[in-house]
C-alpha cells in the first residue's frame, strides 16, 4: 500500500470516527423531540470558519502552524464533515425561505465548488505530463506570440520569396484565428484533439497543391501548429486548476457573511 | 559581412599574481625563490612539456601574498583551491573546540540561528513590502572587520592576542605548508587560519599542483602530498570505512605506503559540464574512467571526495546501475569472491569520475593480505553497511536515475523535486519562498523533467559546491551547523562569480532596495547587486518554506546521498 493510500484510509477511518456519533447523537436527540439545529448550526458555522482558515495559513507561510499538507487534508476531510452536519442541519431539501434557499445554495456551492477542486486538482496534473513540455502558465502567451511571430514570417516568406499566396490563403483561412490567443480550451478539458487534427488535416489537404519549397514551408508551419494546440492545451489545463480557486473562494466568503447574519438571527429568535 | 578577430582567451592571460585586483606581477627572482622552497626545489624541469614548463606554471599559478597581523588567511569550511607555505611571519591554526571556536559572525560567515518564536511571529510586521530590501546600517554592526589591501577586501581579527589568549591556536612558522589537502581534495578547508604578525606567504592555485604532479620526474611533489595526506588524513580517512575500522594500528602503518592517493576529471568541470549540457552530448563518454567493467581488480577504490557512477554494458549503450559518494568503496566484492573462489573475478561494472573526483586506492595485495589474516572480516552472505552499496537504484526507475546522474543531480544534499503528477501548479511553494525571503523567491519553478519528476532551479546544496571556488570575500560559504551553503548577506559585493560558476544556474544577482523601494546605487549610479540562492529556510522554525507550503505532497527536498531519502521521495 502506497503512502497516500495509507494515510487516505487513516484519515478516512477518523472522519468515520467523527460523523457516526454527530449523527447518531443528533438522531437521538431528535427522537426524544429536542431541538438540535442551533447546536448543529453552530458547530457549521464553526467548521466553515476553520476551513475558511486555510487560505490565510497560505500567507504566513513562515509561521509554525504545521505543513500545508496536513491542512489540506483536515480541510478536505473537515469539509465532507461539514456536509454531514449540513445535511443533518438543513436537511437536502430546499428550503421555503428566500433568505435560507440563498444560504442552503450558497453552502452547496461551496460544497461542489470544492469537490470539484479536489477532483481537478488529483486528475489534471497527471494529464499535464502527458502532452507538451513543462511551462509556467504566466510564460504560455509569450511562447504563443513568439510561435505566431514565427509562423507569420514562414507565410511572408512565401510571398516575398516565392510569389506564391497559395499558403497565406490557407494561413488567413484557418490558422490566423487559431495563432492569435488560446484556442479549444473545452476540447482541450475533454482531452479532445479533433480540433488539432482537423487543422493537420486542412494543411495535409494543400500540400498537393504545393511546390516542393511549399511543401517545406507549410511542414514547418504544421510543426508550429503542433506546439501552438499543446500549449493550449497546458492553458486550459493549468488555468483551469488556478481559476477554480475564484470561485471556490469568493463563495467561501459570501457564505460566512451570510452564514453569520443566518446565526445572529437564529440565536436572536431562540433567546427571544 | 564584417568579422572583427578577438583575443583568443587563454590560460594565464591573467597570472595567479594578478588576479582580484593584485598589482604586483611576479618576476623571475619570485619564481627563483620559489625553487628555493620544499618540495620545489626537488622538482626537475626536464619532464614538463616545452608548452607548459615549470617556470611558467610557478610564475602564473602561484604568488607571494602579504598579510598583516589579525589577516584571515583561510576559514573553516571554506573552499579550498590553493595551498599555502610560509615564507616569512607566522601564521596561527585555530584548533577546534566546541566550546571555544572563533564565532562565524567575526568571520563574516552568516550567523546559524533559527528565529526564535517571537521572531518568527514578529515577521508579520517586520517584513518590508519592497523585494530585496537592505538596511546599510546592518553593515556596520554585523562585527565583520574588513579592510582594502593590495586592492582586495580581506576579513581581519581585530585583537589578535585576545584570540590567541581566548581560543586553542597552534603556531606555524616560515617553512610550513598549509591548505594542500583541501586543495587537491576539493574538499573543505578543516581549520581557520590567520597571520600573527606581518608575515608573506607564497599560495600555488590548484591548477599549478595538478601540473607539477603531472609532469614531475621525480614525483617529490606527490611524495610529498601524500606523506602529507598519511600523516594527517589517512588514518581517520580508513577507519572511517567500516572494512577497514578494525584493523590494527601497527597494520595500518604498514599499509599505508601501498595506499596511492588518485584524482580523475577537470578540476574546472563545472563550466564544461555546463557546455555540455547545453550542446546535449553524452555525459557518460565524457567521464574518466576509474575503473572499467571486466578488468581484474587492482583494488578497492575509497571516494574521498567527489561522486562516482557504476554503469555497466546494456546492448550497445550503458546503463546506469548507481552512484557513490565521499566515503563509498568500490571493488571489495570482486577482490572477496576472487579470494575464496581461487579465481581472479573482474570487475562486473564500470567506475567513473562524475566531475571531479579524489580517491584512495587500497590494493589487491593488501586486501587479500587482510582477509588472510582475518583483519577484515565479512560474513558470507552480507556484504559490509556502507562497504560497495552504493546509493542504490532500488526502486527508482532506470531512466530517471540516467537522468539524475547524466545531469549532476545527484550532486544535491537538498535538491527540489517536484512529483508533476502530483502539482498542480499552484505556485504555493514560491509564494512561501517569497514571503520567507525578502519578497523575492530564491528559485523558480521550472527546471529539466525525467518522466513525472521535474528538478527545479534551486540550489541543491552540492557535496561539491563549485559556486564558493573564486569568492573574493568568502561570502557563500558552508554553514558550520548545518552544512548548507549559504550567501552572507553582509561580505557579498555583488562579483556574480558564484552565479557563473554554479553549473544549475540556481544562483540570481539582484538589486537591492532601500527600506522606501528605491534602488540602491553606488558613486556611478550602477545598481549595487548581491548574490541570493535558496538557503533552504535554515533560519525559520519550520525548515524549507517551500516544501511545508506545498499542499499536495508534491514538493520534496531530497537528500541524494542518503539512499532512503532518495527512494522515498522518488518511488511513490
Amino acid at each position: 500500500m502506497s503512502p497516500f493510500s495509507r494515510r487516505r484510509l487513516r484519515n478516512a477511518a477518523m472522519f468515520a470516527l467523527v460523523a457516526i456519533p454527530i449523527v447518531v447523537t443528533e438522531r437521538a436527540f431528535v427522537a426524544t423531540l429536542r431541538r438540535t439545529e442551533l447546536f448543529t448550526g453552530c458547530m457549521l458555522f464553526g467548521i466553515v470558519l476553520v476551513l475558511s482558515g486555510y487560505r490565510l495559513r497560505k500567507t504566513v507561510p513562515f509561521l509554525p502552524l504545521g505543513t500545508s499538507t496536513s491542512w489540506l487534508q483536515f480541510h478536505i476531510y473537515a469539509g465532507l464533515l461539514s456536509f454531514v452536519i449540513f445535511a443533518v442541519h438543513a436537511g437536502l431539501r430546499v428550503p421555503t425561505g428566500t433568505f435560507e434557499t440563498m444560504l442552503w445554495a450558497l453552502y452547496l456551492s461551496v460544497f461542489l465548488s470544492g469537490v470539484i477542486g479536489l477532483i481537478l486538482s488529483r486528475t489534471i496534473p497527471g494529464r499535464l505530463t502527458l502532452r507538451g513540455q513543462e511551462v509556467l502558465f504566466e510564460r504560455i502567451p509569450i511562447f504563443v506570440r513568439q510561435l505566431r511571430t514565427e509562423a507569420e514570417a514562414l507565410v511572408t516568406s512565401c510571398v516575398t520569396d516565392m510569389n506564391s499566396t497559395a499558403i497565406p490563403e490557407v494561413y488567413a483561412s484557418c490558422l490566423h484565428q487559431f495563432f492569435q490567443r488560446p484556442r479549444n480550451l473545452v476540447w482541450h478539458l475533454a482531452h479532445s484533439q479533433r480540433p488539432r487534427n482537423q487543422l493537420l488535416y486542412r494543411i495535409r489537404e494543400t500540400e498537393r497543391f504545393l511546390s516542393k519549397d511549399e511543401q517545406h514551408v507549410l511542414g514547418d508551419i504544421a510543426e508550429r501548429v503542433k506546439v501552438k494546440d499543446d500549449l493550449d492545451y497546458q492553458y486550459a489545463l493549468q488555468a483551469t486548476l488556478k481559476y477554480w480557486l475564484f470561485l471556490h473562494i469568493p463563495l467561501t466568503w459570501a457564505l460566512l457573511v451570510f452564514s453569520l447574519f443566518h446565526l445572529i438571527a437564529a440565536m436572536a429568535f431562540t433567546v427571544g | 559581412m564584417s568579422k572583427s578577430a578577438v583575443h583568443r582567451p587563454r590560460r594565464w592571460d591573467v597570472s595567479f599574481s594578478m588576479e582580484s585586483g593584485q598589482t604586483v606581477e611576479m618576476t623571475e627572482d619570485d619564481v627563483d625563490r620559489i625553487l628555493t622552497l620544499p618540495p620545489f626545489r626537488d622538482l626537475d624541469p626536464s619532464g614538463f612539456k616545452r608548452t607548459l614548463p615549470l617556470r611558467d606554471i610557478l610564475r602564473n599559478d602561484a604568488r607571494f601574498v602579504d598579510y598583516e597581523p589579525g589577516d584571515v588567511i583561510v576559514r573553516r569550511g571554506d573552499w579550498g583551491s590553493s595551498a599555502f607555505y610560509v615564507v616569512l611571519g607566522s601564521v596561527r591554526v585555530e584548533l577546534e573546540r566546541e566550546d571555544s571556536t572563533l564565532q562565524g559572525a567575526i568571520l563574516g560567515q552568516r550567523e546559524s540561528r533559527r528565529k526564535p518564536l517571537f521572531e518568527t511571529v514578529a515577521q508579520l510586521w517586520r517584513n518590508h513590502r519592497e523585494p530585496e530590501v537592505r538596511i546599510p546600517a546592518a553593515n556596520e554592526t554585523s562585527g565583520v572587520a574588513k579592510r582594502h589591501q593590495h586592492g582586495v577586501v580581506r576579513i581581519y581579527l581585530p585583537d589578535v592576542s585576545a584570540v590567541i589568549e581566548n581560543y586553542q591556536t597552534t603556531r606555524l612558522e616560515a617553512g610550513h605548508w598549509f591548505g594542500e589537502l583541501a586543495a587537491l581534495g576539493r574538499t573543505r578547508r578543516v581549520a581557520t587560519v590567520f597571520a600573527e604578525e606581518p608575515s608573506m606567504l607564497m599560495e600555488i592555485r590548484w591548477q599549478g599542483l595538478r601540473d607539477i604532479l603531472r609532469y614531475d620526474r621525480t614525483g617529490s611533489l606527490k611524495r610529498f602530498i601524500e606523506d602529507i595526506f598519511r600523516r594527517r588524513a589517512l588514518t581517520s580517512f580508513l577507519r572511517s570505512e567500516p572494512l577497514f575500522s578494525g584493523i590494527s594500528d601497527s597494520r595500518m602503518e604498514r599499509i599505508f605506503p601501498h595506499c596511492p592517493l588518485q584524482t580523475f576529471g577537470d578540476y574546472d568541470s563545472a563550466q564544461p559540464f555546463k557546455e555540455m549540457i547545453r550542446e546535449g552530448s553524452d555525459p557518460d563518454a565524457n567521464e574518466p574512467v576509474i575503473v572499467e567493467e571486466g578488468d581484474y581488480p587492482n583494488g578497492v577504490i575509497l571516494i574521498r571526495s567527489g561522486l562516482a557512477r557504476i554503469s555497466c554494458t546494456h546492448h550497445n549503450g550503458r546503463r546506469t546501475t548507481g552512484y557513490l559518494n565521499p566515503g563509498r568503496a568500490f571493488g571489495f566484492e570482486e577482490i572477496l569472491h576472487g579470494w575464496k573462489s581461487g579465481t581472479p573475478s573482474p570487475y562486473d561494472s564500470r567506475l567513473s569520475a562524475i566531475g571531479y573526483l579524489n580517491s584512495v586506492l587500497v590494493p589487491t595485495f593488501v586486501i587479500e593480505g587482510l582477509l588472510e589474516d582475518g583483519e577484515i572480516t565479512v560474513p558470507d552472505s552480507v556484504l559490509p553497511e556502507r562497504g560497495s552499496q552504493p546509493t542504490s537504484s532500488r526502486g527508482i526507475d532506470e531512466n530517471l536515475l540516467n537522468f539524475l546522474v547524466d545531469r549532476h543531480y545527484v550532486q544535491g544534499t537538498a535538491t527540489m523535486v517536484i512529483d508533476l503528477n502530483r502539482c498542480t501548479r499552484c505556485d504555493d511553494c514560491v509564494r512561501a519562498c517569497a514571503a520567507t525571503h525578502d519578497n523575492n523567491p530564491r528559485f523558480i519553478r521550472h527546471g529539466p523533467t525525467s518522466g513525472r519528476y521535474m528538478i527545479a532551479n534551486a540550489c541543491l546544496h552540492c557535496l561539491d559546491p563549485v559556486c564558493m571556488i573564486e569568492c573574493p570575500t568568502a561570502a557563500i560559504h558552508r554553514d558550520r551547523t548545518h552544512g548548507l551553503v549559504v550567501i552572507n548577506e553582509q561580505t557579498c559585493i555583488g562579483c556574480s562569480q558564484c552565479a557563473n560558476n554554479c553549473p544549475f544556474d540556481a544562483i540570481r544577482m539582484v538589486e537591492l532596495r532601500n527600506p522606501s523601494g528605491e534602488m540602491v546605487v553606488d558613486a556611478k549610479n550602477t545598481p549595487l547587486l548581491e548574490a541570493t540562492k535558496c538557503d533552504l529556510c535554515m533560519d525559520q522554525l519550520n525548515g524549507p518554506a517551500c516544501q511545508n507550503a506545498c499542499p499536495h505532497d508534491a514538493l520534496r527536498r531530497v537528500d541524494m546521498q542518503e539512499a532512503a531519502s532518495l527512494e522515498k521521495a522518488l518511488s511513490r
